[in-house]
Protein backbone atom coordinates (compact mmCIF):
# COMPACT_ATOMS: atom_id res chain seq x y z
CA UNK A 1 0.00 0.00 0.00
CA UNK A 2 2.39 2.78 0.63
CA UNK A 3 4.40 1.79 -2.40
CA UNK A 4 1.56 2.64 -4.58
CA UNK A 5 0.81 5.63 -2.08
CA UNK A 6 4.70 6.66 -3.04
CA UNK A 7 4.06 6.05 -6.76
CA UNK A 8 1.17 8.25 -7.56
CA UNK A 9 2.46 11.17 -5.29
CA UNK A 10 5.22 10.51 -7.72
CA UNK A 11 3.70 11.13 -11.04
CA UNK A 12 1.51 13.76 -9.69
CA UNK A 13 4.26 15.88 -9.01
CA UNK A 14 5.72 14.95 -12.15
CA UNK A 15 2.75 16.13 -14.12
CA UNK A 16 1.18 19.07 -12.50
CA UNK A 17 4.43 21.66 -12.72
CA UNK A 18 4.91 21.01 -16.12
CA UNK A 19 1.87 23.19 -17.60
CA UNK A 20 2.43 25.21 -14.67
CA UNK A 21 6.23 26.00 -15.32
CA UNK A 22 5.92 26.46 -19.06
CA UNK A 23 3.13 28.99 -18.53
CA UNK A 24 5.60 30.45 -15.42
CA UNK A 25 8.37 30.09 -18.09
CA UNK A 26 7.03 31.83 -20.82
CA UNK A 27 5.84 35.21 -18.43
CA UNK A 28 9.10 35.30 -17.24
CA UNK A 29 10.39 35.63 -21.06
CA UNK A 30 8.05 38.58 -21.50
CA UNK A 31 9.30 40.12 -18.07
CA UNK A 32 12.59 39.91 -19.32
CA UNK A 33 13.27 43.55 -20.88
CA UNK A 34 10.19 45.12 -19.28
CA UNK A 35 11.96 44.55 -15.68
CA UNK A 36 15.65 46.01 -17.09
CA UNK A 37 13.63 48.90 -17.90
CA UNK A 38 11.54 49.57 -14.60
CA UNK A 39 14.34 48.92 -12.98
CA UNK A 40 16.82 51.22 -14.55
CA UNK A 41 13.72 53.64 -14.89
CA UNK A 42 13.33 53.39 -10.76
CA UNK A 43 16.89 53.69 -10.22
CA UNK A 44 17.67 56.70 -11.93
CA UNK A 45 15.11 58.58 -10.80
CA UNK A 46 15.53 57.66 -7.16
CA UNK A 47 18.13 59.55 -7.25
CA UNK A 48 20.56 56.84 -6.00
CA UNK A 49 22.87 57.78 -8.76
CA UNK A 50 23.48 60.68 -11.07
CA UNK A 51 20.80 61.38 -13.00
CA UNK A 52 22.75 63.43 -15.53
CA UNK A 53 25.47 60.95 -15.92
CA UNK A 54 22.62 58.01 -15.60
CA UNK A 55 19.78 59.05 -17.30
CA UNK A 56 16.10 56.92 -17.08
CA UNK A 57 14.65 54.64 -20.44
CA UNK A 58 12.77 57.20 -20.78
CA UNK A 59 15.03 60.38 -21.46
CA UNK A 60 16.68 58.05 -23.52
CA UNK A 61 13.93 57.08 -25.74
CA UNK A 62 13.08 60.74 -26.20
CA UNK A 63 16.42 61.14 -27.01
CA UNK A 64 15.66 58.62 -30.03
CA UNK A 65 12.54 60.08 -31.05
CA UNK A 66 14.75 63.16 -31.00
CA UNK A 67 17.29 61.95 -33.37
CA UNK A 68 15.14 60.36 -35.74
CA UNK A 69 12.68 63.37 -36.36
CA UNK A 70 15.93 65.43 -37.41
CA UNK A 71 16.76 62.92 -40.11
CA UNK A 72 20.50 62.19 -38.64
CA UNK A 73 19.08 58.66 -37.12
CA UNK A 74 18.39 57.34 -40.75
CA UNK A 75 21.50 58.65 -42.05
CA UNK A 76 23.94 57.54 -39.33
CA UNK A 77 22.20 54.42 -39.66
CA UNK A 78 22.68 54.18 -43.42
CA UNK A 79 26.52 55.06 -43.55
CA UNK A 80 27.47 53.07 -40.55
CA UNK A 81 25.29 49.73 -41.86
CA UNK A 82 26.97 50.61 -45.62
CA UNK A 83 30.33 50.28 -43.72
CA UNK A 84 29.84 46.72 -42.22
CA UNK A 85 28.00 45.60 -44.96
CA UNK A 86 30.71 46.56 -47.91
CA UNK A 87 33.31 45.34 -45.02
CA UNK A 88 31.82 42.27 -44.03
CA UNK A 89 30.83 41.10 -47.33
CA UNK A 90 34.18 41.54 -49.66
CA UNK A 91 35.98 40.40 -46.05
CA UNK A 92 33.73 36.87 -46.43
CA UNK A 93 34.01 36.26 -50.06
CA UNK A 94 37.99 36.37 -49.79
CA UNK A 95 38.16 34.63 -46.74
CA UNK A 96 36.03 32.11 -48.11
CA UNK A 97 37.86 31.52 -51.84
CA UNK A 98 41.39 31.82 -50.27
CA UNK A 99 40.39 29.69 -47.05
CA UNK A 100 39.35 26.90 -49.70
CA UNK A 101 42.41 26.98 -51.40
CA UNK A 102 45.04 27.14 -48.59
CA UNK A 103 42.81 24.15 -47.36
CA UNK A 104 43.03 21.68 -50.33
CA UNK A 105 46.21 22.87 -52.13
CA UNK A 106 49.70 22.86 -50.27
CA UNK A 107 51.60 25.56 -52.31
CA UNK A 108 49.05 28.00 -51.14
CA UNK A 109 49.01 26.84 -47.83
CA UNK A 110 52.84 27.09 -47.41
CA UNK A 111 52.44 30.45 -49.25
CA UNK A 112 50.06 32.09 -47.45
CA UNK A 113 49.65 30.28 -44.17
CA UNK A 114 52.62 31.51 -42.02
CA UNK A 115 51.99 35.27 -43.21
CA UNK A 116 48.21 34.91 -42.29
CA UNK A 117 49.39 32.96 -39.07
CA UNK A 118 51.23 36.25 -37.99
CA UNK A 119 48.59 39.16 -39.09
CA UNK A 120 45.65 37.71 -37.91
CA UNK A 121 46.02 37.99 -34.23
CA UNK A 122 47.10 41.48 -34.49
CA UNK A 123 43.67 42.85 -33.48
CA UNK A 124 42.45 45.23 -35.89
CA UNK A 125 41.71 48.36 -33.77
CA UNK A 126 45.33 48.22 -34.09
CA UNK A 127 45.48 49.44 -37.41
CA UNK A 128 43.36 52.68 -36.71
CA UNK A 129 46.46 55.00 -36.45
CA UNK A 130 47.75 53.37 -39.85
CA UNK A 131 44.42 53.47 -41.80
CA UNK A 132 43.64 56.99 -41.04
CA UNK A 133 46.98 57.98 -42.65
CA UNK A 134 46.82 55.70 -45.40
CA UNK A 135 43.09 56.59 -46.17
CA UNK A 136 42.08 59.46 -44.83
CA UNK A 137 38.58 59.82 -42.78
CA UNK A 138 36.55 58.68 -46.01
CA UNK A 139 35.05 55.45 -46.12
CA UNK A 140 37.55 53.02 -47.82
CA UNK A 141 39.50 53.12 -44.10
CA UNK A 142 36.18 52.27 -42.85
CA UNK A 143 35.68 49.41 -45.12
CA UNK A 144 39.63 48.32 -44.65
CA UNK A 145 39.07 47.57 -40.95
CA UNK A 146 35.79 45.84 -40.94
CA UNK A 147 37.47 43.82 -43.92
CA UNK A 148 40.76 42.98 -41.92
CA UNK A 149 38.65 42.13 -38.79
CA UNK A 150 36.28 39.72 -41.05
CA UNK A 151 39.18 38.15 -43.36
CA UNK A 152 40.72 36.25 -41.16
CA UNK A 153 38.34 35.22 -39.28
CA UNK A 154 36.31 33.57 -42.02
CA UNK A 155 39.89 32.73 -43.66
CA UNK A 156 40.67 30.29 -40.87
CA UNK A 157 36.73 28.54 -40.94
CA UNK A 158 37.04 28.12 -44.01
CA UNK A 159 40.25 26.55 -44.35
CA UNK A 160 39.71 23.89 -41.69
CA UNK A 161 36.46 23.41 -42.87
CA UNK A 162 38.21 22.49 -46.19
CA UNK A 163 40.57 20.05 -44.62
CA UNK A 164 37.62 18.36 -42.37
CA UNK A 165 35.43 17.27 -45.18
CA UNK A 166 35.00 13.75 -45.07
CA UNK A 167 38.00 12.10 -46.83
CA UNK A 168 34.93 9.43 -47.91
CA UNK A 169 33.09 12.64 -49.89
CA UNK A 170 36.28 13.47 -51.43
CA UNK A 171 37.14 9.32 -52.65
CA UNK A 172 33.40 9.17 -53.47
CA UNK A 173 33.99 12.03 -55.64
CA UNK A 174 36.75 10.85 -57.36
CA UNK A 175 35.09 7.02 -58.21
CA UNK A 176 32.76 9.16 -59.91
CA UNK A 177 34.89 11.21 -62.38
CA UNK A 178 34.79 14.16 -60.14
CA UNK A 179 37.80 16.44 -62.16
CA UNK A 180 39.83 18.31 -59.55
CA UNK A 181 39.18 21.31 -60.51
CA UNK A 182 35.05 20.59 -60.34
CA UNK A 183 36.18 19.42 -56.80
CA UNK A 184 36.25 22.26 -54.73
CA UNK A 185 32.73 23.55 -56.32
CA UNK A 186 30.93 20.03 -56.29
CA UNK A 187 32.86 18.90 -52.78
CA UNK A 188 35.00 20.86 -50.90
CA UNK A 189 32.78 24.69 -50.73
CA UNK A 190 29.52 22.36 -50.21
CA UNK A 191 30.95 20.22 -47.65
CA UNK A 192 33.02 22.91 -45.51
CA UNK A 193 30.08 25.50 -45.70
CA UNK A 194 29.00 24.51 -41.93
CA UNK A 195 32.64 25.78 -40.51
CA UNK A 196 32.64 28.32 -43.02
CA UNK A 197 28.85 29.39 -41.67
CA UNK A 198 30.54 29.40 -38.17
CA UNK A 199 32.97 31.28 -38.88
CA UNK A 200 30.64 33.73 -40.84
CA UNK A 201 28.53 34.39 -37.81
CA UNK A 202 31.64 35.16 -35.56
CA UNK A 203 32.77 37.22 -38.03
CA UNK A 204 29.37 39.11 -38.03
CA UNK A 205 29.94 40.26 -34.13
CA UNK A 206 33.63 41.29 -35.28
CA UNK A 207 32.51 43.39 -38.38
CA UNK A 208 30.29 45.90 -35.76
CA UNK A 209 33.41 46.36 -33.06
CA UNK A 210 35.88 46.98 -35.89
CA UNK A 211 33.22 49.40 -36.91
CA UNK A 212 33.09 51.55 -33.85
CA UNK A 213 36.84 51.44 -33.55
CA UNK A 214 36.91 52.92 -37.43
CA UNK A 215 33.89 55.47 -36.52
CA UNK A 216 35.55 56.68 -32.98
CA UNK A 217 38.99 57.47 -34.84
CA UNK A 218 37.13 60.04 -37.37
CA UNK A 219 34.30 60.31 -39.58
CA UNK A 220 31.09 62.82 -40.68
CA UNK A 221 28.33 60.54 -39.72
CA UNK A 222 27.47 57.05 -38.09
CA UNK A 223 25.91 55.27 -35.24
CA UNK A 224 29.50 55.04 -33.23
CA UNK A 225 30.50 58.64 -34.67
CA UNK A 226 26.84 59.76 -32.97
CA UNK A 227 28.09 58.62 -29.62
CA UNK A 228 31.71 60.55 -29.75
CA UNK A 229 29.90 63.84 -30.52
CA UNK A 230 27.17 63.17 -27.88
CA UNK A 231 29.80 62.95 -25.29
CA UNK A 232 31.66 66.50 -25.84
CA UNK A 233 27.79 67.74 -25.59
CA UNK A 234 27.39 65.85 -22.59
CA UNK A 235 23.92 64.40 -23.55
CA UNK A 236 23.22 61.17 -21.96
CA UNK A 237 20.79 59.89 -23.34
CA UNK A 238 21.67 60.71 -26.79
CA UNK A 239 25.06 58.27 -26.39
CA UNK A 240 22.67 55.67 -24.26
CA UNK A 241 20.13 56.16 -27.57
CA UNK A 242 23.53 55.23 -29.48
CA UNK A 243 23.86 51.81 -27.55
CA UNK A 244 20.57 50.89 -27.87
CA UNK A 245 20.76 51.33 -32.15
CA UNK A 246 24.10 49.53 -32.02
CA UNK A 247 22.54 46.67 -29.86
CA UNK A 248 19.35 46.04 -32.27
CA UNK A 249 21.15 46.18 -35.48
CA UNK A 250 23.77 43.85 -34.45
CA UNK A 251 21.69 41.45 -32.67
CA UNK A 252 19.05 41.86 -35.80
CA UNK A 253 22.06 41.02 -38.07
CA UNK A 254 22.78 38.10 -35.96
CA UNK A 255 19.11 36.75 -35.96
CA UNK A 256 18.66 37.46 -39.59
CA UNK A 257 22.22 35.32 -40.09
CA UNK A 258 21.50 32.44 -37.99
CA UNK A 259 18.00 32.19 -40.07
CA UNK A 260 19.85 32.59 -43.10
CA UNK A 261 22.60 29.79 -42.26
CA UNK A 262 20.21 27.37 -41.41
CA UNK A 263 18.28 27.71 -44.79
CA UNK A 264 21.31 27.73 -46.93
CA UNK A 265 23.20 24.94 -44.42
CA UNK A 266 19.90 22.99 -44.61
CA UNK A 267 21.47 19.45 -44.32
CA UNK A 268 23.14 20.02 -40.44
CA UNK B 1 15.48 0.34 -71.78
CA UNK B 2 18.22 1.82 -69.81
CA UNK B 3 19.36 -1.98 -68.18
CA UNK B 4 19.54 -2.88 -72.42
CA UNK B 5 21.77 -0.15 -73.11
CA UNK B 6 24.39 -0.02 -70.58
CA UNK B 7 24.45 -4.04 -71.16
CA UNK B 8 25.53 -3.18 -74.72
CA UNK B 9 27.93 -0.76 -73.59
CA UNK B 10 30.05 -3.40 -71.36
CA UNK B 11 30.43 -5.61 -74.07
CA UNK B 12 33.65 -7.45 -73.30
CA UNK B 13 35.14 -4.69 -70.60
CA UNK B 14 35.58 -5.13 -67.39
CA UNK B 15 38.54 -7.46 -67.72
CA UNK B 16 40.35 -6.98 -64.24
CA UNK B 17 44.63 -8.85 -64.22
CA UNK B 18 46.29 -8.38 -61.31
CA UNK B 19 49.45 -9.83 -61.77
CA UNK B 20 52.58 -10.23 -58.85
CA UNK B 21 51.01 -7.45 -56.76
CA UNK B 22 52.34 -6.93 -53.80
CA UNK B 23 51.60 -3.38 -51.76
CA UNK B 24 53.78 -2.54 -48.79
CA UNK B 25 53.57 0.22 -46.41
CA UNK B 26 56.40 2.05 -44.77
CA UNK B 27 59.86 1.74 -45.26
CA UNK B 28 62.63 -0.77 -44.31
CA UNK B 29 61.82 -1.97 -40.46
CA UNK B 30 58.46 -0.64 -39.95
CA UNK B 31 57.75 -2.06 -43.62
CA UNK B 32 54.56 -4.01 -43.22
CA UNK B 33 53.33 -6.28 -46.08
CA UNK B 34 49.83 -6.24 -46.59
CA UNK B 35 49.38 -7.66 -50.28
CA UNK B 36 51.93 -10.25 -50.42
CA UNK B 37 52.31 -11.66 -54.18
CA UNK B 38 48.92 -11.68 -55.30
CA UNK B 39 47.57 -13.19 -59.03
CA UNK B 40 44.23 -13.06 -60.38
CA UNK B 41 41.96 -12.57 -63.21
CA UNK B 42 38.77 -11.18 -62.81
CA UNK B 43 36.46 -11.97 -66.36
CA UNK B 44 34.36 -9.41 -67.93
CA UNK B 45 30.86 -9.74 -66.49
CA UNK B 46 32.20 -12.16 -63.00
CA UNK B 47 30.86 -11.74 -59.71
CA UNK B 48 33.94 -12.12 -57.32
CA UNK B 49 34.08 -11.98 -53.76
CA UNK B 50 37.11 -11.48 -51.60
CA UNK B 51 36.90 -13.36 -47.98
CA UNK B 52 39.42 -13.56 -45.56
CA UNK B 53 39.76 -12.07 -41.86
CA UNK B 54 40.43 -8.84 -41.42
CA UNK B 55 43.80 -7.03 -42.36
CA UNK B 56 44.05 -9.81 -44.88
CA UNK B 57 44.74 -7.56 -47.28
CA UNK B 58 41.43 -7.68 -48.85
CA UNK B 59 40.74 -4.52 -49.11
CA UNK B 60 43.89 -3.38 -50.28
CA UNK B 61 43.54 -5.31 -53.30
CA UNK B 62 39.79 -3.37 -53.77
CA UNK B 63 41.64 -0.32 -53.53
CA UNK B 64 44.75 -0.87 -55.99
CA UNK B 65 41.67 -1.55 -58.38
CA UNK B 66 40.27 1.38 -57.57
CA UNK B 67 43.03 3.52 -57.64
CA UNK B 68 43.78 4.65 -54.49
CA UNK B 69 46.50 2.65 -53.93
CA UNK B 70 49.24 1.33 -55.82
CA UNK B 71 51.19 -1.90 -56.05
CA UNK B 72 54.80 -2.05 -55.05
CA UNK B 73 55.55 -4.75 -57.37
CA UNK B 74 53.89 -6.34 -60.07
CA UNK B 75 50.35 -4.84 -61.97
CA UNK B 76 46.98 -3.95 -62.04
CA UNK B 77 45.08 -3.24 -65.08
CA UNK B 78 41.55 -3.19 -66.59
CA UNK B 79 41.23 -4.08 -70.22
CA UNK B 80 45.24 -4.36 -70.35
CA UNK B 81 45.68 -0.46 -69.40
CA UNK B 82 47.48 -0.16 -66.09
CA UNK B 83 45.13 1.61 -63.26
CA UNK B 84 46.66 4.94 -62.61
CA UNK B 85 44.12 6.67 -60.36
CA UNK B 86 40.07 6.37 -59.85
CA UNK B 87 37.95 6.69 -62.73
CA UNK B 88 34.38 6.52 -63.83
CA UNK B 89 35.04 3.43 -65.42
CA UNK B 90 34.93 1.38 -62.33
CA UNK B 91 32.14 2.30 -59.59
CA UNK B 92 32.66 2.10 -55.90
CA UNK B 93 29.98 1.74 -53.09
CA UNK B 94 31.85 2.03 -49.91
CA UNK B 95 30.74 0.44 -46.16
CA UNK B 96 29.56 3.63 -44.76
CA UNK B 97 26.86 5.37 -47.41
CA UNK B 98 28.93 8.30 -48.66
CA UNK B 99 26.83 10.07 -49.99
CA UNK B 100 26.49 14.07 -50.23
CA UNK B 101 24.47 15.37 -48.25
CA UNK B 102 23.54 18.71 -49.71
CA UNK B 103 22.38 16.73 -52.63
CA UNK B 104 18.79 15.41 -52.89
CA UNK B 105 18.79 11.40 -54.02
CA UNK B 106 18.33 11.76 -57.66
CA UNK B 107 21.12 14.86 -57.94
CA UNK B 108 23.60 12.30 -56.01
CA UNK B 109 22.62 9.98 -58.92
CA UNK B 110 23.04 12.41 -61.58
CA UNK B 111 26.38 13.59 -59.79
CA UNK B 112 28.75 11.26 -61.93
CA UNK B 113 27.13 12.11 -65.95
CA UNK B 114 27.17 15.63 -64.66
CA UNK B 115 30.76 15.41 -63.92
CA UNK B 116 30.97 13.52 -67.46
CA UNK B 117 29.51 17.31 -69.01
CA UNK B 118 25.83 15.73 -69.82
CA UNK B 119 23.16 18.22 -69.83
CA UNK B 120 21.15 18.49 -66.09
CA UNK B 121 18.41 17.16 -67.97
CA UNK B 122 20.22 14.24 -69.27
CA UNK B 123 21.83 13.67 -66.55
CA UNK B 124 18.24 13.76 -64.41
CA UNK B 125 17.25 11.23 -66.53
CA UNK B 126 19.91 8.92 -66.28
CA UNK B 127 19.39 8.98 -62.60
CA UNK B 128 15.69 8.27 -62.40
CA UNK B 129 16.02 5.32 -64.99
CA UNK B 130 18.49 3.70 -62.62
CA UNK B 131 16.49 5.13 -59.11
CA UNK B 132 13.87 2.96 -61.03
CA UNK B 133 15.80 0.06 -61.20
CA UNK B 134 16.65 0.32 -57.42
CA UNK B 135 13.14 0.96 -55.86
CA UNK B 136 13.89 4.29 -55.14
CA UNK B 137 11.75 6.43 -57.88
CA UNK B 138 9.38 7.71 -55.16
CA UNK B 139 12.31 9.16 -52.80
CA UNK B 140 14.27 10.97 -55.55
CA UNK B 141 13.56 14.25 -54.09
CA UNK B 142 14.37 13.09 -50.59
CA UNK B 143 17.48 14.69 -48.80
CA UNK B 144 19.88 11.37 -47.92
CA UNK B 145 20.03 11.37 -44.61
CA UNK B 146 16.33 10.87 -44.28
CA UNK B 147 16.63 7.21 -45.98
CA UNK B 148 17.24 4.05 -43.77
CA UNK B 149 20.52 2.34 -44.44
CA UNK B 150 19.50 0.13 -46.47
CA UNK B 151 17.94 2.60 -49.17
CA UNK B 152 20.89 4.99 -48.30
CA UNK B 153 23.55 1.89 -50.03
CA UNK B 154 20.39 1.44 -52.56
CA UNK B 155 21.35 5.10 -53.39
CA UNK B 156 24.89 4.50 -53.77
CA UNK B 157 24.80 1.87 -56.28
CA UNK B 158 22.56 3.57 -58.39
CA UNK B 159 24.94 6.67 -57.87
CA UNK B 160 27.86 4.21 -58.95
CA UNK B 161 26.40 2.52 -61.89
CA UNK B 162 25.51 5.96 -63.64
CA UNK B 163 28.44 6.50 -65.38
CA UNK B 164 27.87 3.21 -66.73
CA UNK B 165 30.98 1.77 -65.27
CA UNK B 166 32.71 -1.75 -66.47
CA UNK B 167 33.67 -2.63 -63.22
CA UNK B 168 31.51 -2.58 -59.61
CA UNK B 169 34.18 -2.45 -56.27
CA UNK B 170 32.03 -2.88 -53.43
CA UNK B 171 33.81 -2.79 -50.35
CA UNK B 172 31.39 -4.83 -47.75
CA UNK B 173 28.60 -2.19 -48.67
CA UNK B 174 26.09 -4.47 -46.12
CA UNK B 175 28.51 -4.61 -43.21
CA UNK B 176 26.67 -2.07 -41.33
CA UNK B 177 22.75 -3.16 -42.12
CA UNK B 178 20.38 -5.74 -40.12
CA UNK B 179 20.45 -9.03 -41.05
CA UNK B 180 16.82 -8.88 -42.64
CA UNK B 181 17.61 -5.62 -44.69
CA UNK B 182 21.13 -7.37 -45.99
CA UNK B 183 19.34 -10.33 -47.23
CA UNK B 184 16.81 -8.32 -49.29
CA UNK B 185 19.85 -6.16 -50.57
CA UNK B 186 21.78 -9.22 -51.74
CA UNK B 187 18.83 -10.38 -54.03
CA UNK B 188 18.34 -7.09 -55.16
CA UNK B 189 21.76 -6.57 -56.23
CA UNK B 190 22.03 -9.82 -58.28
CA UNK B 191 18.80 -8.66 -59.56
CA UNK B 192 20.64 -5.26 -60.90
CA UNK B 193 23.87 -6.94 -61.88
CA UNK B 194 22.27 -9.65 -64.02
CA UNK B 195 20.57 -7.09 -65.74
CA UNK B 196 23.38 -4.97 -67.16
CA UNK B 197 26.53 -6.93 -66.19
CA UNK B 198 29.23 -5.01 -65.01
CA UNK B 199 32.49 -6.97 -63.26
CA UNK B 200 31.72 -6.69 -60.03
CA UNK B 201 34.05 -7.24 -57.11
CA UNK B 202 32.79 -7.93 -53.79
CA UNK B 203 34.81 -7.52 -50.35
CA UNK B 204 33.20 -8.95 -47.08
CA UNK B 205 34.21 -11.25 -44.32
CA UNK B 206 30.55 -13.01 -44.37
CA UNK B 207 30.81 -16.22 -46.21
CA UNK B 208 26.83 -16.61 -46.49
CA UNK B 209 26.71 -13.18 -48.38
CA UNK B 210 29.72 -14.20 -50.62
CA UNK B 211 28.75 -17.89 -51.29
CA UNK B 212 24.85 -16.55 -52.47
CA UNK B 213 26.38 -13.94 -54.47
CA UNK B 214 29.70 -15.08 -56.17
CA UNK B 215 30.41 -16.95 -58.99
CA UNK B 216 34.22 -17.21 -57.52
CA UNK B 217 35.52 -16.85 -54.07
CA UNK B 218 38.65 -15.68 -53.39
CA UNK B 219 39.71 -16.68 -49.71
CA UNK B 220 42.72 -14.79 -48.35
CA UNK B 221 44.92 -15.03 -45.24
CA UNK B 222 46.55 -12.56 -43.05
CA UNK B 223 49.97 -10.98 -42.50
CA UNK B 224 50.86 -11.04 -45.46
CA UNK B 225 47.98 -10.87 -47.09
CA UNK B 226 48.22 -13.69 -49.65
CA UNK B 227 45.28 -15.83 -51.80
CA UNK B 228 44.71 -19.12 -49.91
CA UNK B 229 42.28 -20.94 -52.49
CA UNK B 230 39.27 -20.14 -54.92
CA UNK B 231 36.76 -21.64 -55.00
CA UNK B 232 33.74 -21.88 -58.16
CA UNK B 233 30.40 -21.17 -56.89
CA UNK B 234 28.64 -23.27 -59.34
CA UNK B 235 25.04 -22.58 -57.59
CA UNK B 236 22.45 -22.05 -60.23
CA UNK B 237 21.38 -18.72 -60.86
CA UNK B 238 18.86 -16.42 -60.39
CA UNK B 239 19.38 -17.38 -56.65
CA UNK B 240 16.60 -16.56 -53.96
CA UNK B 241 17.46 -16.78 -50.11
CA UNK B 242 15.77 -20.10 -49.66
CA UNK B 243 18.92 -21.57 -51.34
CA UNK B 244 20.96 -20.49 -48.24
CA UNK B 245 19.40 -23.77 -46.61
CA UNK B 246 19.94 -26.14 -49.87
CA UNK B 247 22.96 -28.79 -49.24
CA UNK B 248 25.20 -27.57 -51.54
CA UNK B 249 25.09 -24.47 -50.19
CA UNK B 250 26.14 -25.68 -46.74
CA UNK B 251 28.51 -28.44 -48.54
CA UNK B 252 30.18 -25.10 -50.08
CA UNK B 253 29.75 -22.99 -46.77
CA UNK B 254 31.44 -25.99 -44.59
CA UNK B 255 34.82 -25.96 -47.33
CA UNK B 256 35.28 -22.08 -46.89
CA UNK B 257 34.50 -22.18 -42.78
CA UNK B 258 37.38 -24.96 -42.38
CA UNK B 259 39.26 -22.93 -44.88
CA UNK B 260 39.15 -19.85 -43.20
CA UNK B 261 39.21 -21.68 -39.14
CA UNK B 262 42.51 -23.31 -40.36
CA UNK B 263 43.54 -20.62 -41.71
CA UNK B 264 42.61 -18.26 -38.38
CA UNK B 265 43.97 -21.03 -36.03
CA UNK B 266 47.57 -20.27 -38.11
CA UNK B 267 47.77 -16.85 -37.52
CA UNK B 268 46.95 -17.09 -34.23
CA UNK B 269 49.56 -19.10 -33.18
CA UNK B 270 51.52 -17.09 -34.93
CA UNK B 271 50.48 -14.05 -32.89
CA UNK B 272 51.29 -15.55 -29.83
CA UNK B 273 54.30 -17.64 -30.59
Amino acid sequence: MPDRRETRRVTAAGRQPKGRMERLNRFVLALSVPLFLGSWEILSRSEIVNVILFPPPSTVGIALVDWLSSGQLLTDFGMSLSRVVVGFVSGASCGILIGVLTGRYVFAANLLGPIFQLLRPIPPIAFVPIVILWFGLGELGKYFLVFWGVFFTVWIAAHLGVQRVDEKLIRAARTLGTPEHRMLREVLLPGSLPYIFVGLRTSVGISFYTLVAAELAGTFAGLAYRIDIAQQNLQMGQMMGGLVMLGVIASAADKLFSVFANRIVWWQ
Amino acid sequence: MISRDLQQKQGTKGHISIRDMSVIFGEREDAFIAVDRVSVDIESGEFLCIVGPSGCGKSTVMNAIAGFEFPTEGTVSLDGIAIEGPGADRGMVFQQPTLFPWKNVRANVAHGPRMHNKSNAEANSIADGLLEMVGLSAFADSRPQTLSGGMQQRTAIARALANTPSVLLMDEPFGALDAQTRLMMQESLLKIWSEIRPTVVFVTHDIDEAIFLADRIIVMSASPGRILREITVDLPRPRAAEMTLDASFVALKRQCMDLIRTESLRAFEQQTR
